[in-house]
């Protein structure tokens, strides 16, 4: 059954008519399936599945599995072509297909050229609902992954990454990595792993996003095609978490690097609550603040950077690279105190709309950036349509906004460390602050 | 010969019709009197402006004593200038604007970019002017940008694939290594002083050195009635800085070099392979012919991808030919399956030597390679925000008619062309070859035995 949201075309048209040539998206309803569909008014077609659940699918002794599933879609085969047969049809259009196993989420996306869609689009439907699994590809590609997996141990900014969640998120689904490692990985078998990907492909776990030039009615009947093949399944809701660290803490891990690499993590409000606009608009400030601070006069490091992951455990992170951790903490305590004591100003929230708004359009430049912003507010707002009123809703926030959140969630902070240990002092780290006193009048207005 | 020479034409036209380049549907262009080129390319996607500056600068007009000070003037362009005399105050501007921004500094090329709300197209303009023509540079201002350029070094330092890359580069170059390397030499950078900046700008940041690319939500006609009334009293210099201050040529190397670094931070063991390869002033087709080959190498069904990722040699073996004026290089990235270390290399060096045979692709493969050439300029355009920066690598190290013509031109590369390219670059040639593992993979593999030129 197809049902298509006629209130939704007619909402969206008014607002949408104002930038670029785009038509009004719209979503339609096929055997149980929600499809977003946004009319890209360009030659490249980007269709995107989402499977829900993301590390909440699996244990910590499974971590890897369903990237793992994921790559096999294109790397093992399909019942009707072998690996390199079905590599060479995708290779003869130019036809990119792959997926990615995110902490909320997986992905398995098709981008092509709209002149080969009828081609690709048979291809895409074996990869998801036929896939082989094949055991000598199989046994490749999880030599890859392992391979992979070392080479992102390698990489700095991942290590750290990794190790900060491992810590702050110790005994919870966020502890886990979509890629796993090479103890979780090397136990995975094509038996285990497909049957794996069997379980979680279900209508009842779906969504589709598509970004592209394709007359409705055709794409539902191919839709239509591709879920004909998929399971109904059990009912699904992913779990939602709030991440509040009571005191302040610290982990280090020597590391032969050329400089020391710092995360902290701090708690965040959950997607779809009334405090997310705010935080997200206070942590750009408080970005713009600490590179001011941290690069511009201090000279203590090349990328310093704040940054608020929004998702289903959302955190707030504080990211540093310096061969000064003890006097790059004291400059981001004295930082935080005067913003706690001062608040921020209207002309940074002024200032950072106008941001926001760049940014907003610039996300909408490509059909991929639109596909993952629908998908992403599908899933952790409730609301694809927030992909088109974020603009305005950050209008709505107020300094009073910023200050009570950032008061709220910036306070005890798990921080992470990889470098020479000798080179910091613990003890700054792990002191608690003392809270300023408060020059703001209207510090818990909501 | 005669196939060269058909290519060949389309690289004489830029000769014989000087005064327009060129280019695709929406792209304008003009040359002010002072020099300074500006292309307009209208594109309303979106209701943005993306405002570049691109400058013939870069590594490759750096001997040692300016070693990476392309790089640090690039980030002085983000400190303080006449009409924002304080990086605050710089920054404050920026963010008023709403402007999402970043500069380049690579071998050939040093580019500035902004994109904001279309609205802002004058004050971008005007913002980029002073920046651009009226820097301030104090010595305080170079001390701290010196630590943060240094904590950028630090970074790459910390990434076992920069160090490779290092490690090669400066035995593909030789003594003239300064000239591919941006990022440069700690101990210029260190003492570098405002003096030295000043010699940069008036060497090379001069209009007649310069492309302004002004991209998005945009009309061509006010578009260029803005950069003319802003950027048109810009003196020229009066010589071409390439002309003035030549840049030395790079000497063929000698003979193959392999070597092996260790390093605790190499988790898994990577490897590059170079090679000296065309350029835009001795062999333009050479170039066309370079990338389409490595877009054949690239393919699911090609020789090199079934040797060795097929087999579970390798998790990834990539060619390239990064286009440049000045010898552009051809690359080998590898990143070798380690329980199959000496497998690997015997199989990377045996493919190497077919490249040049006549059967090594066939017609169906060159055929697929030059339609994904032409389906990924499709998705090249889809970004507006991206446009300038295609336009202006192409303008610095080749042309805008070679930019214009380029997917064409790859149509029309054959298999002769093709074999030309190998046996001239690569078959027979020397080559530098690097691994990077850690001590302890390198003792169990025995990889600095292995890994030698097996034939």
């Amino acid at each position: 059954m197809i049902l298509r949201s006629l209130p939704a075309l007619l909402l969206m048209s008014f607002s949408l008519l104002s930038f670029g040539q785009a038509k009004a998206p719209y979503e339609m309803t096929i055997n149980g399936v929600k499809v977003i569909v946004q009319p890209s008014g360009n030659e490249i077609v980007q269709i995107m599945t989402v499977i829900r659940g993301g590390v909440q699918n699996y244990s910590l002794e499974q971590q890897g599995i369903e990237q793992l599933a994921i790559d096999a879609l294109t790397e093992c085969g399909t019942a009707k072509d072998d690996k390199n047969s079905f590599k060479d049809k995708l290779d003869k259009v130019s036809a990119e297909m792959y997926g990615s196993a995110g902490m909320d989420y997986s992905s398995f996306v098709m981008n092509c050229i709209r002149s080969d869609f009828d081609e690709v689009w048979p291809l895409y439907i074996d990869a998801l609902t036929t896939p082989r699994f094949d055991k000598k590809e199989f046994e490749r590609i999880r030599q890859d992954a392992i391979n992979n997996l070392r080479s992102r141990a390698s990489q700095p900014d991942y290590a750290i990454q990794k190790l900060a969640k491992e810590t702050a998120f110790a005994g919870k689904n966020y502890a886990k990595t979509t890629e796993g490692n090479e103890t979780t990985v090397s136990k995975l078998t094509p038996e285990i792993t497909k049957a794996y990907y069997k379980s979680v492909l279900t209508r009842s776990r779906l969504l589709i996003v598509v970004v592209a030039e394709i007359d409705s009615a055709v794409l539902a009947q191919k839709i239509q095609a591709l879920l004909s093949g998929i399971p109904a399944g059990a009912a699904f809701t992913e779990k939602r978490e709030v991440y509040s660290p009571k005191h302040n803490s610290f982990k280090d891990e020597k590391r032969d690097l050329a400089t020391n690499y710092i995360q902290g993590v701090t708690s965040a409000p959950l997607p779809g609550t009334p405090d997310f606009n705010a935080f997200s608009l206070a942590m750009r400030i408080f970005y713009n603040r600490h590179f001011l601070t941290v690069r511009t006069n201090h000279g203590l490091s090349y990328a310093p950077y704040t940054y608020f992951d929004g998702g289903l455990y959302p955190s707030g992170n504080i990211d540093v690279s310096t061969k000064d951790p003890n006097k790059y903490k004291q400059v981001l305590d004295s930082l935080i105190s005067n913003i706690k004591k001062d608040g921020f100003t209207e002309e940074e929230l002024r200032n950072m709309k106008t941001s926001y708004v760049t940014g907003f359009y610039y996300r909408q430049e490509t059909n991929a950036a639109q596909a993952s912003s629908l998908a992403s507010n599908e899933i952790l707002h409730k609301n694809w349509r927030r992909s088109y009123t974020m603009n305005d809703d950050m209008k709505k926030v107020t300094v009073s906004d910023l200050n009570r959140v950032f008061n709220k969630y910036i306070t005890s902070i798990t921080w992470v460390y990889q470098g020479d240990p000798q080179k910091v002092n613990t003890a700054l780290y792990t002191q608690e602050q003392k809270p300023p006193v408060s020059k703001l009048s209207n510090s818990t207005k909501d | 010969m005669r196939i060269h020479g058909i290519l060949s034409l389309v690289f004489l036209l830029p000769l014989l019709a000087q005064s327009q380049p060129r280019l695709p549907q929406n792209y304008y262009w003009q040359k002010l009197d002072n020099g300074l080129e500006v292309v307009v390319i209208e594109n309303p996607k979106v209701p943005l402006a993306t405002i570049e500056i691109a400058v013939k600068n870069g590594a490759y007009t750096e001997g040692p004593e300016y070693s990476g000070l392309s790089h640090l003037f690039e980030h002085m362009f983000f400190k303080a200038n006449r009409d924002y005399p304080t990086q605050e105050l710089l920054l404050k501007r920026i963010q008023e604007l709403g402007a999402i921004f970043n500069g380049t500094t690579g071998e050939e090329r040093v580019n500035y970019f902004f994109t904001f709300d279309r609205d802002s197209l004058e004050a971008g303009l005007k913002f980029m002017n002073a920046a651009i023509r009226f820097p301030i540079y104090r010595t305080e201002d170079m001390q701290k940008e010196r630590l943060v350029v240094d904590g950028e070094f630090q970074r790459g330092e910390s990434d076992p694939g920069f160090q490779l890359w290092i490690a090669c580069q400066k035995k593909l170059w030789g003594d003239l290594f300064t000239r591919k390397n941006p990022i440069g030499d700690h101990q210029v950078i260190n003492t570098a002083t405002p003096e030295k900046m000043m010699v940069i700008k008036d060497k090379y940041y001069i209009p007649n050195n310069s492309l302004l690319v002004i991209c998005g939500d945009v009309k061509h006609e006010r578009a260029f009635a803005l950069a003319k009334n802003i950027f048109g009293d810009w003196a020229a210099s009066g010589f071409d800085p390439l002309a003035k201050y030549p840049i030395p040529d790079f000497q063929p190397l000698k003979s193959t070099e392999y070597f092996v670094k260790e390093s605790s931070i190499a988790q898994t063991p990577y490897e590059m392979f170079w090679w000296h390869g065309p350029d835009s002033r001795n062999d333009s087709a050479g170039t066309v012919a370079a990338d389409v080959f490595s877009t054949i190498l690239g393919l699911n069904s090609s020789k090199w991808q079934q040797a060795l990722i097929d087999k579970g040699l390798a998790s990834a073996a990539s060619v390239s030919y990064q286009s440049a004026k000045y010898v552009g290089p051809i690359n080998i990235f590898v990143v070798p399956n380690p329980n199959k270390l000496k497998e690997c290399n015997d199989e990377i060096v045996k493919q190497i030597k077919m490249w040049g045979q006549s059967d090594y692709f066939t017609d169906d493969q060159l055929e697929t390679a030059k339609q994904i050439m032409r389906r990924n300029k499709i998705r090249q355009s889809e970004k507006p925000s991206e446009l300038p920066h295609d336009l202006t690598y192409w303008w610095c190290s080749f042309s805008l008619d070679y930019f214009t013509d380029y997917t064409n031109n790859c149509m029309k590369i054959t298999r002769t062309d093709i074999q030309n390219y190998v046996n001239r670059y690569i078959t027979g040639k020397p080559y530098i070859a690097g691994m990077i593992i850690s001590p302890d993979m390198n003792k169990k593999f025995d990889a600095s035995n292995t890994f030698k030129p097996s034939l």
